[in-house]
């Protein structure tokens, strides 16, 4: 068999947990009963590999919906979706998607959006560095010029909007959070989630500052967002959340 | 980027396999091994704290960058966009030994298996593996060390045996040869083959570095298998089986990996203090 057949043979029996492709076993030395055994190996490698990965970026998830269901999930996503590139902390990101189209999982209607929200802090953890924008930059920059001014997000920075409170049900699970029971269910939670000091940080801003982030995010002026976010919340403190997003490291200057 | 230091080599010492847990103790305090090794796919982001915790780590200790997705033995041929974002990575660590492994890991369709796949040894993947061999090394502009793996099984189709195929590798692709001697030792004993007997028909000249770990026993209703996890103390006929290799190579950076139930970093450290042991019983066996 050419190394190319033998390649894909094994492929497509090291991804599904049926029983192996008797063309594949037939081309092992090893004696005859061993064989389907020390396949498997390799099954369980790359299968274990591609969960551990899974496992790790999604633990909220995993215990929204029980470890022996998440890894049932897990392992069909992986045997349908696996990774494209040797780069496993970017495998993953599709996992959101083919949650919301698992019928089994339907009665937990924000199960996809939670798994989006683990994985922007995913992506947070690994994007791009770069110095946010400092308190004393924007302070120096001339009141005829600041209606004009284009801020944008630090690379780290992912606004996730849902219907569903997604920030307080993920915060339900981390040690030290909120109680899971006390989470409204009907209210909808954009999350804020971003890079500081080395560490991933999260929160759910209001409405207002939501509208003011997505503008920015938009790269709109600074008079443009503040009106978008005005419109949305006519009591939102602007320098007050401004000062916020400065001293968190939300921000950076558009270039 | 410039580093402070100005070094060629890793030295003829242990080092460990950089793992994320350990990170801030070797941020907090130098710690006393000779050198690390990281797997390079780990650190291929645009940034975050990993990667400034690597950079940071790198002025102080030599570096080995082991590469774990470049799959060698592909049919198809090397993925040119991860031969580019290696070898960016490359460029700005410097690191003093690169590797990867003779395994698979990429199917024709592009899918990654997350997995060192086997291959059988014919004149069809040697022709492949030197190909790729050589695309690797001039793409990254570095020479490979091109490690053995550990195999739970053998094609019925074979032109060569794993030293043989590896002996003429290193000959055509002028490669060296990274020898896990873990590997070497599980190998051999899913393959019912003596370790040392392959051993001595080994490229052992070509060994720029020697990789040791700890494995696994595991019954099946068909026989015991040993699994490479990576995940205890090494075994003690791996040590034996280490120096047996020493006394062959002379001094070579040893590396210890633990990838399974990563423990504390001293139990790592000791490991590494007892492979030192042995590096030094051969310079005073030479003496």
């Amino acid at each position: 068999m050419r190394l190319i057949e033998l390649q894909a043979r094994m492929r497509q029996t090291l991804l599904t947990g049926g029983s192996p492709d008797p063309e594949l076993l037939a081309l092992l030395a090893d004696p005859p009963p061993q064989r389907e055994r020390r396949l498997a190996v390799y099954r369980n490698n790359v299968r274990h590999a591609l969960l551990s990965v899974l496992e790790a970026a999604f633990p909220v998830v995993r215990e929204l919906i029980g470890a022996e269901c998440f890894t049932a999930v897990a392992l069909t996503f992986v045997a349908r979706r696996p990774p494209r590139a040797p780069v496993l902390y970017a495998y993953g990101g599709e996992l959101a998607d083919f949650l919301a189209d698992f019928q089994s999982l339907a009665e937990l209607p924000w199960l996809a959006d939670v798994a989006r929200l683990e994985w922007a802090r995913n992506e947070a953890l690994f994007a791009a560095d770069r110095e946010p924008l400092q308190p004393k930059r924007l302070a120096a920059v001339p009141a005829a010029e600041l209606p004009g001014l284009r801020l944008t997000l630090h690379p780290s920075a992912r606004l996730l909007e849902s219907a569903w409170p997604i920030h307080s049900i993920w915060d339900a699970h981390q040690p030290g959070g909120g109680a899971l029971e006390a989470v409204d269910l009907g209210r909808a939670e954009t999350a804020l989630i971003w890079r500081q000091g080395g560490a991933v940080r999260q929160r759910a801003p209001g409405p207002g500052e939501a509208a003011l982030l997505a503008a920015f995010a938009l790269e709109c002026p600074l008079a443009e967002a503040a009106e978008t976010a005005a419109a949305r919340d006519p009591n939102l403190d602007l320098s007050a959340v401004l000062a916020r997003l400065l001293a968190d490291g939300v921000l950076a200057q558009s270039t | 980027m410039n580093h402070a230091r100005d070094r060629a080599t890793v030295p003829p010492q242990a080092g460990i396999g950089l793992r994320h847990p350990h990170l801030p103790a070797f941020l907090a305090a130098r710690q006393p091994v000779a050198w690390l090794e990281i797997h390079s796919e780990n650190y291929l982001a645009s940034g975050g704290p990993r990667l400034a915790a690597l950079e940071r780590l790198r002025g102080d200790y030599p570096l080995s960058g082991h590469g774990v997705g470049l799959s060698l033995g592909s049919a198809e041929g090397l993925d040119p966009a991860h031969l580019a974002r290696l070898r960016a990575l490359y460029d700005r660590l410097a690191p003093e030994l690169v590797s990867e492994h003779l395994a698979w890991s990429t199917a024709p369709d592009g899918t990654f298996l997350a997995d060192l796949l086997p291959l059988p040894y014919t004149d069809e993947a040697l022709d492949t593996v030197a190909a790729n061999v050589g695309r690797a090394q001039e793409a990254l502009g570095r020479r490979l060390l091109v490690e053995n793996p550990s195999t739970y099984l053998r094609f019925r189709e074979a032109d060569w045996d794993e030293a043989g195929f590896l002996s003429e590798l290193v000959r055509r692709a002028g490669c060296g040869l990274l020898l896990d001697v873990n590997n070497l030792y599980v190998s051999a004993a899913n393959g019912g083959d003596d370790p040392l007997a392959s051993l001595e028909r080994l490229p052992l000249a070509a060994v720029g570095e020697i990789h040791i770990a700890g494995h696994a026993r595991v019954a099946t209703p068909v026989g015991e298998l040993l699994i490479d996890d990576h995940g205890s103390t090494v075994a003690e006929p791996v040590w034996t089986l280490l120096r047996a290799v020493l006394a062959r190579t002379g001094p070579r950076p040893v590396l210890v990996e633990w990838d399974t139930d990563i423990p504390e970093l001293p139990v790592l450290l000791a490991e590494a203090a007892r492979a030192e042991l042995h590096l030094r019983e051969m310079d005073d066996a030479a003496d």
